[in-house]
């Protein structure tokens, strides 16, 4: 006998004939066939409302299942329908003063789901009893039924004093209820604008006193809270974190990662190193613990702990070995372990990390094969003394000719070029022998770029150049705009070899283009050559140094997502507020125990990672993205005296940058334009300038900014904002 | 917090849904699928197509290397957590069902993936097994379970004897008690567990013979290099209870050798600080079947790994040769049982020769993988071998294999660990225990 056969489509009529039928019923065997047939068709969205005033003289079977079932519709089809639901409300009233607490918790339960005026009116004083029943069991059902009415009404709940009701059952005997009763109110407080969950320290002891004794899921609930426990001393925050420590060994995931975030949310409040770093041992075994678990959990303790060992690296350290990916891991567990082992990655264990990720260039999962190439040459700028190394790995690799590879290794050699120029050139001999392979445009747009950097040591630049030149106006712009600055470059440094390509390309760029970018970037190199060719050396100017620093976290970021540590801020590694409607920001709360790490790099702009709809799968993994950090004095020539000056006058700016835009864009004091920002990057600059690009200084200024940040670093172009009145300033 | 939860099958279409806070209408599943969809048709690596397209040859460079690998993804690799617009998408995969919840605010996923796990686990434990056939005989129990589970996105009962108190699981002596004598009247009481200090234990538990026994299962995750040098290799131990004992028994366990032990977590009922202080553990058992601890141990030393395997491939043209043998390392006397080898031969492979010296294989030419059943092996006897050639449209050494490895060994734990008494405190009899060890492959790889 399968409930499957109720499945079939039922007709309104038949089952209301059935379910008033006369015949006898005694054991009420049928009415529970009726009702099971019902509640079937409920769940395959057959509409069954129709049936409303029948179910309710149903209600009164003394049969728990059937009661359930009758609830079960309740709740689906009394908010359509408020004006039958208040024909329930006799029953219900009478079923919350029912001797059995089962049924007297049920029907409260019920009635929060059924959010009528009239029937919430009617559950107010059953549930101030209910808040107050002998039973637990009713009171911490109570307690959710609280929540659930604030979300509906707010100012009623504030207005009848339920909060204090909730407040008072923290200090109920038993733990569970506590558990539930906490739970409400962080639900409240998180919703609500006017009130704000704080637990002082006594109430915090409370509620880990009851931490031992009640459910894992009110365990949950009580470490959550203790979010909103700000300590005023050192001590306090130490003796709650060692109280909380013995939860790490908790079967339940949900209760080993609250735990880890309230412990490294106290860490803020703590004086002594001592502490801190005892208790940073004891995260390591519960975090790789989780790592065995199912698939899902891993991926979220994974995402985790790259947010963690960016502040915390002690915790993990010396764990590498749990990042190494199995062969039949999910991608998305594989590449956030990749991620992890560049973390991880010291000049200790670069050895061990180096053979293994080799070991994934060569898998067959050509995405993850990527990322393994692209992590070598991470790997290469992050470590130098590994640099060498790296550089021979991603040799060895071009060596398998497998095309992908390739072209993956060629895009990260640009950078290993950048990091550590005049060293490794003697490799670009054995690159040259794949040109002809490239045919993705990040790994031709980064050849072509090695071939202009280099072109006085390259012998044939200038015939590698011009084949890459056969295919310009097909080519995606990412490669043309490499082709011209590279062929611009070669021009620089033997004129001889590229006066013929010069005037080509920079002819195809600004009369063939319909893309705008690379016509102003040819206009701007034509014109700097023909009327100042000393000042276009420019375009070879130093480079700003690249470093795997920016792949680091934006320390405000990261503050932000170690609050939110198990959160599903924490998968993306984005702020809540970006995806997210209704969101209250949590922030660290000062007290005099606070220890505010003051962050060493700030840095201007929150890094955005690509938002595509896969973005948990491939999130902050991609791309370089260096931030140019300018630390390069191009002539040296920076008058101290006007540094002094007022900066705030943007006349002056201007004028200052007007004397020489060349040489002195590497020397403006954009520190000074932002006080609190080290690290300001021209391209902001440039967006704020935009904004007044109809007055003729501005739009000159623009313009020389723009020439020097052209050869930048090409891979920023994605990310310029669109300068507003662009347009208008070209239709003058 | 879990506003609802849908059920559906490898096509997407919904089995059952549970809405605990307002409904989220089943539109939502569809844009989950057109997501899936995406994903699956999501072409992992294109050659880049510029210009290739227009004319409508494909580059030299694609000519000459032939790698045009489209690979796509398996539904396996869908993320478990999706960013879309409205809706934020957690999903678990299981047996071929998906367990889907659509999310709005901001959550604590690792608490929605552990409750719809138990929401599994309790399933398959009333019903015996979770599927979509399963589900749909049964299904007002497992409406009635995701009711009784979560009260309004909160996590309500969760501990499988509580809920057999409250819903009956459907044997057969319970369909005929139900037709007998429904008509008891509000015949449940209320489960005396939910709010004891104990509440995995009810009262009142009385048996004719009081017996506990106690499964180590230990799975073997490990990773070897070609020549049989191990990368990692550590061991998953679980401790699994069947408890039939009568009454409130206070049980007190030690082990030989605790110290090999890395990190364990315990079921709520183990006191922890005597296990911190006297590493004892010490609780009051739920009845029936529990998980009582897991626990991870290291496994340094190559000693401690019960196989060697030593695979070896030579690339010849347009394929290769392999030869695979497994060296069995003494286990104590215990007999290493259903050992499968299974090699992954790599996307392009066409076709496999092979033959072994003992045991079957087979070659599965639809996910390119070649099976050898080995079956029982012996350590005195000659190491089982298995070699043959294959022949592929790549270049061997391009598209390395694969091997993982599956086996068990009765009676053998391999971190060492060893129960060594267990005593019973508040209660008068003497019940019979039982303690068996199991070890087991879990994620055992060999790269070639």
């Amino acid at each position: 006998m399968s409930d499957a056969k109720y499945f079939q489509r039922g007709k309104i009529q038949e089952l209301r004939a059935e379910l008033n039928s006369d015949k006898k019923d005694s054991k009420h065997v049928r009415k529970k066939t009726v009702m099971k047939k019902i509640v079937a068709n409920m769940t395959m969205g057959n509409d069954m409302s129709p049936l409303f005033p029948d179910i309710i003289n149903v209600m009164n079977v003394p049969v728990l299942e059937i009661k359930k079932m009758v609830y079960l519709y309740l709740i689906n089809y009394a908010r359509n329908r408020p004006e039958m639901a208040m024909m329930a409300v006799t029953t219900f009233t009478k079923d919350v003063e029912d001797p059995n607490p089962l049924i007297r918790a049920l029907s409260i339960r019920t009635m929060g789901y059924i959010q009528v005026d009239k029937v919430i009116q009617s559950l107010l004083e059953p549930l101030r009893h209910c808040l107050r029943d002998q039973d637990p069991y009713v009171r911490k059902t109570a307690a959710i039924s609280v929540a659930k009415l604030y979300i509906y009404d707010r100012v009623l709940v504030e207005q009848e004093g339920f909060l204090d009701m909730l407040r008072d059952l923290l200090g109920d005997p038993n733990p569970t209820v506590v558990g539930n009763a906490i739970a409400a109110l962080t639900e409240i407080s998180e919703r609500s604008e006017n009130v704000q969950l704080k637990l002082n320290m006594s109430i915090a002891s409370k509620l880990v006193a009851a931490l031992n004794e009640c459910s894992e899921w009110a365990q949950t609930y009580i470490l959550e809270a203790l979010m909103y426990c700000v300590p005023q001393e050192s001590a306090d925050a130490v003796m709650l974190a060692e109280r909380i420590v013995p939860r790490l060994q908790h079967a339940n995931s949900a209760v080993v990662l609250t735990s880890i975030k309230v412990i490294i949310y106290l860490m803020n409040y703590m004086d002594s190193p001592e502490d801190i770093s005892s208790l940073s041992k004891k995260l390591t075994p519960p975090l790789v613990t989780l790592l065995s678990s199912g698939p899902e959990v891993q991926y979220v303790a994974l995402r985790n702990i790259l947010i963690i060992i960016q502040k915390r690296p002690e915790v993990l350290k010396n764990e590498m070995k749990v990042f190494f990916c199995k062969y039949n891991d999910p991608i998305y567990v594989k590449l956030a372990k990749l991620e992890i082992m560049f973390r991880l990655a010291n000049p200790k264990n670069i050895d061990q990390v180096l053979n293994e990720v080799k070991e994934y260039a060569a898998e067959v999962d050509v995405d993850f094969v990527r990322k393994a190439v692209r992590c070598i040459g991470r790997l290469a700028v992050k470590i130098e003394a590994a640099a060498e190394r790296c550089i021979s790995a991603l040799l060895e690799l071009i060596q398998t000719k497998v095309n992908y590879v390739v072209q993956e290794a060629i895009v990260v050699i640009r950078d290993i070029f950048r990091k550590y120029p005049n060293r490794y050139e003697s490799i670009i001999g054995t690159l040259c022998e794949y040109l002809d392979n490239l045919d993705e445009p990040e790994a031709k747009a980064a050849m072509i770029w090695i071939i202009g950097q280099y072109a006085d040591r390259i012998e044939n630049a200038d015939e590698l150049l011009e084949d890459f030149c056969y295919t310009f106006l097909e080519d995606p712009q990412e490669v043309q705009l490499a082709l011209l600055t590279a062929v611009v470059k070669l021009f620089i440094k033997r004129p001889s070899a590229g006066e013929e390509l010069v005037p080509k390309v920079l002819k195809w760029a600004t009369e063939e283009s319909d893309n705008p970018d690379l016509r102003d970037r040819g206009y701007i190199y034509w014109r700097l050559l023909s009327t100042d060719p000393a000042a276009a050396k420019a375009i070879m100017s130093d480079k700003p140094d690249i470093s795997t620093e920016s792949d680091n976290m934006d320390p405000m970021l990261l503050e932000e997502l170690l609050l939110h540590i198990g959160s599903l801020a924490s998968i993306y590694h984005k702020s809540p507020t970006t995806f997210l409607h209704h969101y209250k920001p949590r922030y660290l709360i000062p007290s005099p125990a606070l220890q505010r790490q003051i962050p060493t790099t700030p840095r201007a702009e929150v890094r955005e990672n690509p938002t595509d709809a896969m973005n948990g799968y491939n999130p902050y993994m991609s791309d370089f993205n260096q931030q140019p950090s300018f630390p390069v004095d191009l002539v040296n020539q920076a008058d101290p005296q006007q540094n002094q000056q007022d900066i705030s006058d943007p006349d002056f700016l201007i004028d200052f940058m007007l004397q020489s835009p060349f040489t002195r864009v590497n020397t403006f004091p954009y520190h000074l334009l932002y006080p609190h920002v080290n690290n300001f990057s021209l391209q902001q600059l440039i967006v704020t300038l935009t904004k007044s690009i109809l007055r003729p200084k501005v739009l000159l200024t623009f313009l020389a900014l723009t020439i020097v940040l052209f050869d930048l670093d090409d891979s920023e172009e994605e990310e310029w904002e669109d300068p507003g009145g662009f347009e208008a300033m070209e239709e003058e | 917090m879990l506003n609802s939860l849908f059920v559906l099958n490898a096509q997407g279409k919904i089995i059952i849904e549970k809405h605990w806070r307002g409904v989220i209408p089943r539109q939502v599943v569809d844009k989950f699928n057109d997501q899936v969809v995406t994903f699956l048709a999501k072409p992992v690596y294109t050659p880049y197509t510029g210009r290739s397209l227009e004319d409508g040859s494909a580059t030299s460079a694609q000519q000459r290397n032939g790698d045009l690998l489209v690979q796509r993804f398996a539904l396996e690799d869908l993320p478990p957590v999706i960013d879309t617009p409205h809706y934020q998408f957690l999903n678990v995969q299981r047996g071929g069902l998906i367990w889907l919840s659509p999310v709005e605010s901001e959550v604590e996923p690792q608490m929605i993936f552990e409750f719809i796990h138990r929401i599994i686990d309790v399933v398959q434990e009333y019903l015996g097994d979770v599927s979509e056939m399963s589900i749909r005989d049964n299904f007002v129990i497992v409406y009635q379970l995701l009711e009784e589970m979560m009260d309004y996105g909160y996590p309500l009962t969760t501990e499988t004897s509580v809920l057999k108190e409250v819903i009956p699981p459907p044997t057969v002596y319970n369909k005929v008690y139900s037709t007998v004598s429904a008509a008891a009247g509000v015949g449940q009481k209320l489960p005396s567990g939910t709010l004891s200090s104990i509440p995995w234990r009810k009262l009142g538990i009385k048996y004719a013979n009081n017996e506990i026994y106690f499964d180590v299962v230990e799975e073997v995750d490990a990773i070897l290099e070609k020549n049989g040098s191990i990368i990692s290799a550590e061991a998953h131990g679980t401790l699994n209870v069947n408890c039939r004992l009568s009454g409130m028994p206070d049980l007190s366990m030690t082990f030989i050798n605790p110290r090999v032990i890395d990190d364990v977590s315990f079921h709520p009922c183990v006191r922890y600080q005597k296990y911190v202080s006297d590493k004892v553990l010490s609780f009051v058992p739920p009845d029936g079947h529990f998980k009582l601890m897991t626990y991870r141990v290291n496994l340094p030393s190559g000693q401690l790994i019960p196989l060697q395997v030593r695979p070896q491939v030579t690339a010849t043209k347009n394929g290769g040769k392999f030869e695979v043998v497994v060296t069995p390392r003494p286990t104590e006397g215990k007999a290493i049982e259903h050992l499968v080898v299974t090699i992954s031969m790599g996307k392009a492979c066409t076709g496999v020769n092979a033959s072994c010296s003992m045991g079957d294989h087979f070659y599965d030419s639809t996910n390119k993988t070649l099976r050898w059943e080995v079956g029982k092996v012996d350590i005195r006897g000659r190491p089982p071998t298995l070699s043959g050639s294959f022949s592929s449209s790549v270049d061997a050494l391009d598209n390395p294999l694969s091997i993982t490895l599956g086996f068990q060994i009765n009676m053998y734990a391999v971190s060492g660990l060893k129960v060594d008494s267990l005593k019973i405190y508040h209660e008068g009899y003497k019940p019979y225990k039982g303690v068996r060890s199991l070890t087991r492959a879990g994620k055992f790889q060999v790269r070639t």
